[in-house]
């Protein structure tokens, strides 16, 4: 049948065209590209998608097309699940996968099969209908996380990006990247009109007749179109409006092939055949010559999947024809058919059918099972809905009321929807059917927590536990949660009090979550009152609680509370990193296996183990995160790209990051914005550089304090850099930079001591950059910077304070002496790091104050070579040999495994090679190491 | 052909909305870019009745942009997004009309057909521009903000309070506009009875901001529902186009 055969000549787009298959070829260093056309109904969009599939099929592209719905309530991915189901006509494995993450990865792994070693071409049509699911898999996919060389092309109604859809950030953060074009497609001009009239209508025609098509068109192809038809056709056309033309054009179909049209305008297209042929009461024969009409009479499109309307206009115009009664019967008829229709029904179809017979009885058992079927596929936007349909299905009586209730609370809740999930709260409440006091006081506690409203979050809590219905359990749990959230608002003494409580009541009574919980929040609360052993031991009791129950969640939850309490408040950063590596190693599932490796990789980047750091986190990576884990992953590995000099690798990491917080994510912009400026201030890019910081700095937040003082250091270094490369520094920004530094004081003054200690470094190295700017060469506040660097055992910060040190001291000509010596360590530590521009800074320096650094001028022998090859004699052969094993950059594990000893073996032999060599650190014996090879 | 819309300055218009700022130092330059080239569209010139509504954005702009960097703001990345979100209305509405799209909001289309003339009353023009931006525009732009941000519109809340600071911006930017144009207005409302026209204007703001603020509450219980949106879009489109004529109607003249 006669589909899109009978098209108007392309009009107009010819370069358009051309554009979208170079930006689409032009893919990115992460092997991605995007396209999408913006554009009012009938301008064409649709029309350039086809265009271009075909142009690329064939070449080294594989496409694949699906359309979103309009319904408004699709099922989770439809368009994409679509789209492989027209590839391979077989189905999708949808059944159960273990979370958000594994259904991302399914369905990568599908179009990484269809691709093969070709590009892949994913057209999208109409995705301003898109459901969340489908819109964060795009973005995944475009963040090169599916590991899937993809072409995106999608459409995208303008008019749908009034307003506040969700689509509109989403396009506003993306049009950014280099590797996404937003394509505003215009309507034709005059002269485009009137080309497109005479290649319709054939021959000459009169100027004035074109005109008149452009004037009553605006130009929009689609409508043009139409009415050179009529001119060619020559029907006279009084009407102005789409609505009248395509009315008009309605009444002159036969009798069968107007319910024909009239049934696909109440369809979710495609309709399939057999769903049609329930649909209109007709015969076979009958039924096929009347499709035949509306194909002709061009209003219905026809391809392999079933039938579907030439163009949504048209849809909408008839929609508005058909009388409510009309309506809704043509519905219940489908609802029916799709019943009636053999295997497993689309319950999203079927709802929506129901709904619109105006059958709730009906529409609720097929809602219902759509939101669970939304839960398992991990789509709680999608089931969300659904819990909202159902509740509006069910009336005040209805006996499903209470449980539709407090599903959709929790489901409103699972999506940030905390407004809505504490009023369906209150109407649970409200009822005599409903859950205990204890149980709403609970949930409405979470909710608003969760809502950051802490202070009535706060009374709930206490309020459940007081309930005459409160179970030993429910008081566990209410105790737990309330220990947790008095240690975010810093109030210890309090948290440690209830979670005593939670600990002494989950301990008979409890889950193993309440216990988990309870006892982080027991280890913090110490920790944080400065009794740090007690702290640690409550934790480290607590991983060996979730040992015993063995749960996943339990294991990766205890686990992350030790790491944390290591790594952060406790400073005890190769102990935490251990212990993050070995819960991963654990069976705790991918979202806490890629946390877990996340803080081992910050720990190790902290203490200069850069090498060690970057194949933990390919590991990390390795288990193909999603959402907010893969952002920090990314993130951390782009840290690592910055470090090592490794431009490219780092701006594609930077920009797969910027395309997943198109989604949403706050809280990392920050830190994006630290590392853009980091990478801009290596190039020599100082106004990039500065426009970070300066964004960064009207987005911070004054609680997060230790990432206002990385960013505001990394302003006043590129100002100093700047500066120095005798670029204008900008004075307002540099005030700016300052009252920042100011701030920081302040605010640091009042934090507690934790906060303190990871804070007060960066206020030194804030300090000494000001007097850097001021061309004051002053070497002490570098000196005050390098000891607080040193006693945080991080080697890079301390380095660098230690080159500027020396810089400042070689320019004043004072104790030269010391500041080579200063200089070679700084110089050591930057090689064993691998940081490689570091390195060549600190070159340069050399050079510029004739400072021979140990291995600059590898002819010339070490100053004491002997002296060197002395301290490591004091090792044994086997310590020698682990010694080298750290050095390059093995983990104990891995030392142990090649040098067939076991782990703890490798842990005895490095406390003596720490003793022998007064080291402190893994990249302080390395650097002994590295200097005496 | 048509005339172009912005005359001379046409392609300079199209260039510069063809950027899309994100960030709040980004909207103040895109604002300032506007009003160079507002103030050359013939034949009003500095007269020009959007360009007096683009001076007071950008000078509000400028404010808000001073009190982030001051860190006046309890949740600045919230009001910096907001910011951003709102701005880009305003740049959408001159991009749709600059391209004479039928897109272009009602309300805003009011005031941007008088940018030709003959009618030249900055006071009335300035505000009209207000009516659009927050009684249409501002909803708009909070739900999608929050939307983004994962966090809920809730009165009280740190977003809501920086969101009110907003309002002092406008009441000390207002007075100061009017006493650009309305010297002679002005000194008869002195003789009268003092600040009525300040009470009057810092009143009105503040109004319809809050009224923005409720309103985008509703918004948000039914953000997900298309055709519920699409409906209250047209409705706050309606009634600010309403009362945007009404202010450019000789009604307001008595303004001037």
């Amino acid at each position: 049948m006669a589909s899109q055969g009978d098209e108007g000549p392309l009009v107009g787009r010819t370069g358009t065209l051309a554009d979208i298959q170079s930006y689409l070829r032009n893919v990115g260093p992460g092997g991605t590209a995007a396209v999408f056309v913006t554009g009012e109904s009938g301008v064409g969009k649709s029309r350039l998608l086809r265009e271009t599939a075909d142009a690329l099929r064939g070449t080294d592209f594989a496409v694949l097309s699906g359309t979103c719905l309009d319904i408004g309530d699709a099922s989770p991915l439809h368009p994409v699940l679509q789209a492989l189901r027209r590839h391979d006509g077989g189905h999708t494995d949808n059944s159960g996968p273990a979370d958000a993450g594994a259904l991302l990865d399914r369905v990568s792994h599908a179009l990484r099969t269809i691709a093969g070693n070709r590009q892949l071409l994913l057209v999208l049509d109409d995705l301003q209908w898109a459901d969340r699911s489908t819109r964060q898999l795009l973005l995944y996919l475009l963040a090169g996380l599916g590991d899937v060389r993809v072409s995106v092309l999608a459409a995208i109604r303008a008019e749908a990006l009034h307003g506040t859809h969700p689509l509109r950030r989403v396009l506003a953060e993306l049009r950014r990247l280099r590797s996404v074009r937003v394509v505003d497609l215009a309507p034709l001009t005059q002269d485009q009109t009137r080309d497109l009239v005479t290649g319709i209508v054939g021959g000459t025609v009169a100027v004035e007749d074109a005109d008149r098509v452009f004037k009553r068109s605006g130009g929009n192809p689609f409508v043009v179109e139409e009415l050179a038809r009529d001119l060619r056709d020559g029907r006279v056309e009084l009407s102005d409006t789409l609505r009248e033309i395509f009315l008009s054009r309605v009444d002159e179909l036969p009798p069968n092939a107007h319910q024909v049209v009239h049934a696909m305008a109440a369809g979710v297209e495609p309709v399939e055949h057999a769903v049609l042929a329930r649909v209109v009461p007709l015969g076979e024969d009958q039924l096929i010559e009347a499709i035949r009409a509306a194909v002709a009479h061009r209003f219905v499109a026809s391809d392999s999947d079933g039938y579907r309307l030439r163009h949504r206009l048209v849809a909408e115009v008839l929609e508005q024809e058909v009388l409510p009664a009309q309506s809704a019967a043509l519905h219940r008829r489908f609802a029916e058919s799709l019943e009636a229709v053999e295997g497993d029904p689309d319950h999203a179809r079927l709802a929506f059918h129901w709904q619109r017979a105006g059958v709730p009885e009906r529409a609720l058992p097929a809602v219902l099972a759509a939101a669970r079927a939304a839960e398992r596929l991990y789509g709680f936007a999608e089931a969300h809905r659904y819990w909202t349909i159902a509740l509006q299905l069910t009336g005040d009586d209805c006996e499903d009321r209470a449980d539709v209730l407090g599903n959709a609370a929790e489901s409103a809740h699972q999506c940030g929807e905390h407004l809505l999930a504490l009023s369906r709260v209150e109407e649970l409440a409200a009822r005599t059917d409903g859950p205990g006091r204890s149980d709403v006081h609970l949930r409405r506690a979470r909710y608003l927590a969760a809502a950051g409203r802490t202070a009535t979050a706060e009374t709930e809590y206490l309020r459940a536990l007081d309930a005459p219905d409160c179970t030993p359990r429910q008081r566990a749990s209410a105790a737990a949660y309330l220990a947790e959230l008095l240690v975010h608002l810093g109030r210890y003494a309090e948290a440690h009090q209830h979670a005593r409580d939670a600990m002494e009541l989950a301990a008979i009574n409890g889950s193993t979550p309440d216990l988990v919980r309870a006892s982080a929040a027991l280890g913090f609360s110490a920790v944080f009152r400065e009794d740090p052993a007690a702290g640690l031991s409550v934790v480290r009791q607590a991983v060996e609680i979730a040992e015993r129950s063995g749960h996943p969640d339990d294991l990766g939850v205890a686990y992350m509370h030790l790491a944390e309490l290591l790594t952060g408040p406790l400073n005890s950063i190769e102990e935490g990193v251990l212990v993050a590596r070995r819960g991963a190693d654990r069976p705790v599932g991918r979202h806490y296996r890629t946390r877990l490796l996340a803080i081992a990789a910050k720990g190790l980047f902290r203490v200069g183990q850069w090498a060690e750091a970057s194949a933990v986190l390919d590991t990390a990576m390795s288990y193909r995160p999603s959402g907010a884990d893969a952002v920090e992953l990314l993130l951390s590995r782009c840290q690592l790209w910055v470090g090592f000099g490794e431009v490219d690798n780092a701006r594609r990491d930077l920009d797969a990051v910027a395309t997943l917080l198109a989604g949403g994510g706050a809280r990392h912009v920050l830190p994006m914005l630290t590392l853009r400026a980091g990478l801009a201030m290596w190039q020599g890019e100082h106004a990039e550089a500065r426009a970070a910081v300066q964004r960064g700095l009207t987005e911070t937040r004054s609680d997060d304090l230790v990432l206002i003082g990385v960013l505001t250091w990394h302003g006043l270094r590129a100002e100093a850099e700047a500066h120095v490369a005798g670029a204008r520094v900008d004075p307002g920004a540099l005030r700016r930079l300052k009252t920042a530094t100011e701030r920081l004081v302040t605010a640091m003054g009042e934090a507690g001591p934790a906060v303190q200690a990871a804070v007060t470094g960066y206020v030194d190295l804030c300090t000494a950059e000001i007097s850097r700017i001021e061309d004051r060469h002053d070497p002490d506040p570098w000196a005050r910077a390098a000891t607080v660097w040193d006693r945080r055992q991080q080697p890079y910060p301390a380095a660098y304070s230690r080159l500027r040190q020396a810089e400042a001291s070689l320019h004043r000509k004072v104790r030269r002496a010391a500041a080579v010596t200063g200089l070679r360590q700084a110089y050591a530590t930057a090689t064993a790091m691998g940081a490689r521009p570091f390195a060549s800074e600190i070159r340069g320096v050399a050079q510029r104050f004739r400072v021979a650094l140990a291995d600059d001028e590898p002819t010339v022998p070490m100053a004491a070579p002997a002296l060197v090859t002395d301290e490591l004699a004091v090792l044994t052969v086997r310590e020698r040999e682990v010694l080298a094993a750290v050095a390059e950059g093995l983990t104990n594990r891995e030392i142990g495994e090649k040098l067939f000893i076991s782990e703890r073996t490798v842990g005895v032999h490095l406390g003596h090679i720490f003793d022998k060599l007064q080291v402190r650190t893994r990249v302080q014996a390395s650097r002994v190491y590295l200097t005496a090879a | 052909m048509t005339q172009p819309i912005w005359g001379p300055v046409q392609q300079e218009m199209s260039d510069l909305l063809r950027r899309h700022p994100d960030d709040v130092p980004g909207v103040v330059e895109q604002l300032a870019g506007l009003q160079d080239v507002l103030c050359r569209v013939p034949p009003l010139l500095h007269g020009n009745p959007l360009a007096d509504f683009n001076k007071l954005y950008l000078t509000i702009t400028e404010n808000v942009l001073e009190r982030l960097y001051a860190g006046r703001f309890k949740d600045p990345a919230f009001l910096s997004r907001l910011d951003v979100e709102f701005a880009a209305r305003y740049f959408d509405a001159l991009r749709y009309w600059t391209e004479a799209s039928p897109s272009c909001p009602g309300v805003w289309a009011g005031l941007f057909c008088r940018v030709p003339g003959p009618d030249q009353r900055p006071l009335p023009s300035a505000v009209a521009g207000v009516n659009a931006h927050i009684n249409f525009d501002l909803p708009f732009a909070l739900v999608t903000t929050f939307d983004h941000l994962g966090t809920d519109p809730i009165d009280g809340s740190d977003q809501h309070e920086d969101y009110l600071q907003v309002n002092d911006i406008f009441a000390e930017e207002i007075p100061g506009l009017r006493r650009g144009y309305l010297d002679r207005w002005q000194l008869l409302i002195d003789t009268m009875n003092g600040d009525l026209d300040d009470w009057w204007q810092g009143e009105m703001v503040e109004y319809t901001r809050n009224v923005a603020w409720r309103n985008a509450q509703k918004i948000w219980s039914i953000r997900h529902d298309q055709l519920a949106l699409d409906k209250q879009r047209r409705r706050l489109d309606s009634t600010a186009t309403g009362l945007g004529k009404l202010l450019l109607s000789p009604f307001a003249d008595f303004l001037q």
